[in-house]
């Protein structure tokens, strides 16, 4: 799924310019990191691209989508194509970990022996099989991120949007959740990732797109982030 | 089918959830649709009585004495009154023979008065209370009536008790609507309100609209209707004993009361069936904008 911003601007009332301009095209299967200093503009744009804002100007087309003409009916739709994460990792806390990952199947209403097999293949890619009946408040931060990427796999996306998936863990669980996200794109799935973790940037050397005050100041492939 | 199954989990997840919220508005939608039910029976049965009192209420034209007149064409002129129900034709001596019988031992006095006295007259039977006093104004306009008689006092009284209880019967049904309607809509309000977050994460990965409002439509549904069914059954263990009582009690209401068991069984059905939608409706407003409001992009 590629993404195209093309003269994006999003203004938050009364007169708050999150994004001013933004032009860039991401292609399919790329990874992506979006760096900036916090209040740059790194959310606002990924939450463009999972259409919980619309551009005040501009266009965002993701696939064959025009987010901004997209009919609101077709928003499910077009979300069970995108896997989303985010730092506060965005877990239901009255259900367990297989239920969490479930859910999101249930939502499209795969059939039951379907959801339980995909469930399990998930929750065995981020290695927390022997969690899977504990609620998200009895589970570590890089625990309950891994939750998170799992039920965002679930319904295996084309697109994965990360919203500093990393920010609320230690180095090392850091690395944990990079290398899964890693072994998504891999996949050949696309991934953008917002981050302001100089070391997990310039750990991999990806394509990185820098924000600053809401406009697009850098995009380098290869690229590093000495903040 | 898959997604039924998933919706009525949902449902059931919900209802247990919130399991105090839920059994405090079952209560209240049942003792509020039983009122509902015992006012609406209650003027039903009041109606009844009423109906069967003005239909027993006659107006008596009495017409001049003068053995010209032409009683057809006068009978059809009076047929013709838009406020007659039913009307019979008495003549002297048909009259005179229904006072001797009306007084029994007591007609010999009759027999002093020489000629019979009664002339031609009418007994009307209008259909409501109401009708009796335009009815009686034009009676007195023909010139052929000498004079009319009727319960006044008691055409006003029955006719004034109806419109209120036709008015009291609507404001409690109205009050019973609100109340419920009330308590369904802020505890799917709030059950929705509580889940605001699980709402807003299960739209981001993808969940319809219509599959995440189902439960919390069905969840109001529900317990509206579980209300419904327990002032059904309340509604049924005191109407039947109150009848019974009425019966030894006071015997000559009872054949203007509604006894027939299958009716009440219909009517109870009827309130469950009323109790639901309400429910539903309720749900459905509240869930529709609830969910607008948080799905809506900024």
């Amino acid at each position: 799924m590629n993404i195209m911003f093309s003269g994006v601007s999003k203004i938050f009332e009364p007169d708050i310019a999150a994004l001013v301009d933004i032009n860039l095209n991401i292609e399919q299967g790329e990874f992506v990191y979006i760096i900036g200093q916090t209040g740059s503009g790194k959310s606002t744009l990924l939450r463009l691209i999972t259409r919980e804002l619309l551009p005040s100007r501009g266009t965002v087309a993701v696939g064959d989508f025009d987010l901004r003409r997209m009919r609101s009916s077709d928003v499910p739709y077009y979300r069970r194509d995108v896997g989303l994460v985010a730092q506060d990792f965005r877990l239901i806390q009255t259900l367990t970990v297989y239920e969490n990952i479930a859910f999101a199947m249930e939502a499209m209403s795969v059939p039951k022996r379907i959801v339980a097999e995909r469930t399990k293949d998930v929750i065995n890619q981020v290695g927390l099989w022997r969690r899977r009946s504990m609620r998200p408040a009895q589970l570590s931060g890089g625990e309950q991120q891994r939750v998170a990427i799992a039920r965002a796999l679930a319904n295996s996306p084309s697109l994965f949007i990360a919203d500093e998936p990393t920010g609320n863990l230690d180095f090392h669980t850091a690395a944990d959740v990079m290398k899964i996200l890693f072994a998504i794109n891999s996949a050949g799935v696309t991934v953008v990732m917002s981050t302001h973790n100089q070391a997990i940037v310039n750990a991999s050397r990806q394509r990185v797109i820098e924000l600053e005050g809401g406009r697009l100041v850098r995009d380098e492939r290869g690229g590093t982030y000495t903040g | 089918m898959t997604t039924l199954k998933y919706i009525l989990r949902d449902t059931w997840r919900l209802i247990v959830h919130h399991w105090v919220l839920g059994l405090l508005t079952l209560i209240t939608a049942g003792v509020m649709l039983w009122i509902l039910g015992v006012t609406t029976l209650f003027s039903l049965n009041l109606e009844n009585l009423l109906t069967r009192l003005e239909s027993e209420l006659a107006v008596q034209a009495y017409l001049v004495k003068d053995n010209t007149l032409n009683i057809d064409s006068i009978s059809e002129r009076i047929q013709s009154l838009e406020y007659v129900y039913t009307m019979r034709a008495w003549s002297p001596s048909e009259s005179l023979a229904k006072l001797q019988k009306k007084m029994g031992s007591q007609s010999q006095a009759l027999d002093m008065i020489g000629d019979n006295p009664i002339p031609w007259n009418f007994e009307i039977h209008v259909r409501n209370a109401g009708d009796v006093e335009p009815l009686v104004e034009a009676l007195k306009a023909m010139p052929e009536v000498e004079d009319v008689v009727y319960a006044g006092m008691v055409v006003r009284r029955i006719s004034a008790l109806s419109r209120i209880s036709s008015r009291v019967a609507l404001v409690m049904f109205l009050l019973a609507v609100i109340i419920t309607a009330l308590v369904v809509y802020n505890t799917i309000h709030i059950s929705l309100y509580s889940r605001r977050e699980e709402i807003g994460i299960m739209y981001l990965v993808g969940a319809t609209r219509s599959y995440i409002a189902t439960p919390f439509v069905l969840e109001g549904t529900l317990l509206a209707l579980i209300g419904a069914i327990l002032a059904a059954g309340g509604i049924v263990a005191a109407y039947f004993p109150g009848i019974t009582f009425i019966q030894q009690n006071l015997p000559l209401l009872i054949s203007s009361l509604i006894v027939e068991r299958g009716i009440i069984w219909r009517f109870c059905a009827l309130l469950a069936g009323f109790g639901a939608t309400l429910g539903w409706v309720c749900s459905y407003l509240v869930v529709a904008r609830f969910i607008n409001s948080i799905t809506r992009p900024e």
